[in-house]
């Protein structure tokens, strides 16, 4: 691939789940092949350094980089230090780090809370002090990896607000790789969009490419933003049933919802404490009925994925009662448990339990199940002539959250489960996930999702039930479309 | 108590707070090697006396959160002594005095010198330990390691970062048993989830390692946002301790 980003720029990198956009960013850094294995051929210079040849942390030292992963980027105890980490890596006077700090630190928004322990943030709070801390040493250069996908609605505007403001100051060249293309393309002076092999489909600015090349992007599985995707001509490729050729659900796919008969999962008083005092769930009442689709929605920390948890009976509560079927889940035996519900976790490479993806969805799995599960992959796009032999690990975060879901559908439960499905799922990945989904949702399988995704939302929900501080504070029908 | 927590202002401020973390390693150690030199009791007896009430006054420790702290070892160190009492070779020697018969158990009277020897030895150790853990920020101490004993930064912030992600192993566990229950798998141990486990913090390393070389870590000499300078203070509790010790050793003779 060939580009050119003039500084202070803007390039927005888009590309199908797998396609080398994160590697993109690391090989930029120098990280691949310093760091991590991996081979870089061509020209490339940053910030007037080619990373391969300079010395170890010279092009980190001129440029920043963010990760998605809020948890794993901060490296020191406290906020202030943290944001010092970087400086004083590159050398920094105490003067200029005295001066410089505390100014990096307001301006992310983050005023007050100097002394906080970094894992007592928010998701959100944690991915605004990243991106403070790389850019207090005003580099000339600044990577974020799909910094939002982890943040709930707001913690992402105010993210994208930030990177706006940082975008007009002009002053920083940025590098952008996101999915969420709708906050992100009004950012790009450049775009480039990858295809599933790696190699570029488009590069020029928003216009150019939107007009030259929707078609092929939505082909290889790119999100368009919207407007362009109703509007615009459709892929030639034959669409998952039930959706128009954009992967957005046609009315009549959306079976309406079963009618309330008695409830198949019930939660009464229900609550929740990791530790003894300090309760993250309180007073949940909540009656799911066969077919219900419920979306979880709610800030990152709300109790969400606590919840989720109960019902499929992971955890037992500490307060009320959950009921599935008649039945306290937490106390059924693991085999009853597993034949009646699914579950996704959040982070699913935390749930992985063998070495390669066959083995991970064959786990446990009766002679009746095995024969549907190659199908069944074929259908996430995950076919295991390609994916069998690969360890679980070594997949793209979309790619992983398949594979969790593969493992989960492969039963047939009667209940799902999901912890925000569709984080890192590129378009055709989304409408592969959804086909899936609706087709168990007609057979009457109820479905709870924890999510941030509004279209998400808007495509399966026929209830929407809002929690804030551990508790449910809305619950209404239907979905938010 | 390995889970990171923050101390109260009043501790940090305190003369043992402000102290350098690396000379109250260095009193510690020197404290432990005086202890391995005798095994009479009263040396441990003063030192974990002076530990304590140094924790409470020059430390500003509350004494409950002290108690919370040495409870563990100072169990294990009952335990420990009782049995080494109760159960050691000396207590068969016929020609040894016997200092109690309670039923089929006899106690000599070197089996109770060194069961008791080792168990205030024990208890020493918990309450020097508790003491430094109560007084010290695990950022200064990493900060102090690398500019006072010229330890590599590398291993000092990397450590220090394991010990933030300590919490994590209980979460990862947790999950990864959830996810055997999910595939109808029995629950308990399997040796499957060791790999797991190991896995995720190989994972989980990488990433802090890769963050750390992403904020140019490594790039050039690194500069120190907090100082940590010698002081007289430090002079004062090198004395204290040498002193502390060599009293303990003199009057429990």
């Amino acid at each position: 691939m060939s580009f050119e980003v003039p500084a202070g720029g803007c390039l927005l990198v888009v590309g199908p789940s797998g396609s080398g956009k994160s590697s993109l960013g690391l090989a930029l850094a120098g990280l691949i092949p310093r760091d991590l294995p991996g081979e870089v051929s061509g020209y490339l210079s940053v910030a007037g350094l080619d990373p391969r040849t300079a010395g170890p942390g010279a092009v980190a030292a001129r440029l920043g980089l963010v990760f998605q992963d809020p948890g794993s980027q901060l490296v020191m105890e406290r906020v202030e230090d943290d944001v010092a980490f970087g400086l004083e890596n590159r050398g920094w006077s105490r003067a200029e780090m005295t001066s410089r700090i505390p100014v990096a630190i307001s301006g992310a928004g983050l005023g007050g809370l100097e002394r906080r322990r970094t894992n007592r943030l928010s998701g959100g709070q944690q991915q605004r002090l990243a991106l403070a801390g790389v850019l207090a040493a005003s580099p000339s250069v600044v990577i974020l990896d799909e910094p939002t996908a982890n943040l709930d609605p707001d913690g992402a505007s105010d993210f994208f607000r930030r990177l706006a403001s940082l975008r007009s100051e002009g002053s920083t060249t940025i590098v952008l790789v996101e999915h969420r293309v709708e906050a992100a393309w009004p950012l790009a002076d450049l775009v480039l969009a990858l295809g599933p092999d790696g190699t570029p489909i488009d590069i020029g600015s928003p216009e150019d490419v939107l007009r030259r090349s929707a078609d092929r992007m939505a082909k290889a599985g790119i999100w368009l933003p919207d407007g362009r995707t109703s509007s615009g001509p459709g892929p030639s490729g034959p669409g998952p049933s039930g959706m128009d050729a954009h992967g957005t659900p046609t009315p009549s796919a959306i079976a309406p919802a079963a009618p309330p008969g008695s409830p198949v999962l019930s939660a009464a008083g229900v609550g929740f404490a990791y530790e003894r005092g300090s309760p993250v769930l309180a007073d949940v009442d909540l009656a799911i009925g066969a077919g219900e689709r419920v979306a979880l929605v709610g800030p990152n920390g709300s109790g969400k994925s606590t919840l989720g948890r109960l019902l499929v009976g992971l955890l037992r509560p500490t307060a009320g009662q959950i009921r599935s079927s008649g039945a306290d889940p937490s106390r059924l035996r693991a085999r009853d448990l597993a034949l009646r519900a699914g579950y996704v976790f959040q982070d699913p490479e935390a749930g992985f339990l063998t070495d390669t993806v066959a083995d991970e969805v064959m786990l446990g799995l009766g002679p009746v199940e095995r024969a549907a599960a190659p199908a069944l992959l074929e259908r996430l796009r995950l076919p295991l002539g390609d994916f069998g032999a690969r360890s679980p690990y070594r997949l793209s975060g979309g790619e992983a959250r398949r594979l969790s879901l593969a493992c989960a559908l492969v039963r047939q439960p009667r209940l799902l489960v999901l912890d925000e499905p569709t984080f890192g799922q590129d378009r055709l990945g989304y409408a592969g996930l959804l086909d899936i989904l609706r087709r168990r949702l007609d057979e009457g399988v109820c479905l709870v999702a924890a999510t941030h995704d509004e279209r998400f939302v808007a495509d399966i929900a026929s209830r929407i039930v809002r929690m804030d501080a551990g508790r449910i504070i809305r619950d209404v029908e239907g979905s938010a479309a | 108590m390995i889970v990171a927590r923050d101390l109260a202002p009043a501790q940090l401020d305190s003369i043992l707070g402000r102290t350098s973390p690396v000379l109250k390693l260095a009193v510690a150690v020197v404290w432990f090697v005086g202890l391995a030199t005798t095994i009479r009791i009263g040396p441990p007896m003063v030192l974990a006396i002076v530990a304590l009430v140094a924790g409470m006054v020059v430390g500003r420790i509350p004494p409950r959160e002290l108690a919370r702290a040495v409870t563990p070892i100072w169990l294990a160190a009952l335990g420990l002594a009782f049995f080494n009492t109760v159960f050691a070779a000396a207590n068969a020697d016929p020609s040894a005095v016997t200092v109690a018969q309670v039923g089929p158990f006899r106690i000599t009277e070197a089996a109770l010198a060194s069961g008791v020897g080792l168990g205030l030895r024990l208890i020493a150790v918990g309450a020097v330990g508790a003491v430094f853990i109560l007084t010290t920020d695990s950022t200064r101490l990493a900060d102090s390691l690398v500019q006072q004993a010229g330890l590599s930064p590398r291993f000092a912030y990397g450590a220090l970062a394991a010990y933030q992600a300590v919490p994590r192993f209980g979460e990862d566990l947790a999950t990864l048993r959830q996810a055997r229950r999910l595939r109808g798998l029995r629950g308990g141990w399997h040796p499957r989830l060791l790999v797991g486990l190991l896995v995720l913090a190989i994972r989980h390393g990488d990433r802090v390692a890769l963050a750390m070389d992403a904020r140019a870590f490594g790039s050039r000499p690194r500069t120190h946002y907090r100082e940590v300078d010698w002081g007289w203070l430090d002079l004062g509790v090198a004395v204290g301790g040498a002193v502390v010790l060599a009293v303990a050793l003199a009057l429990g003779s």
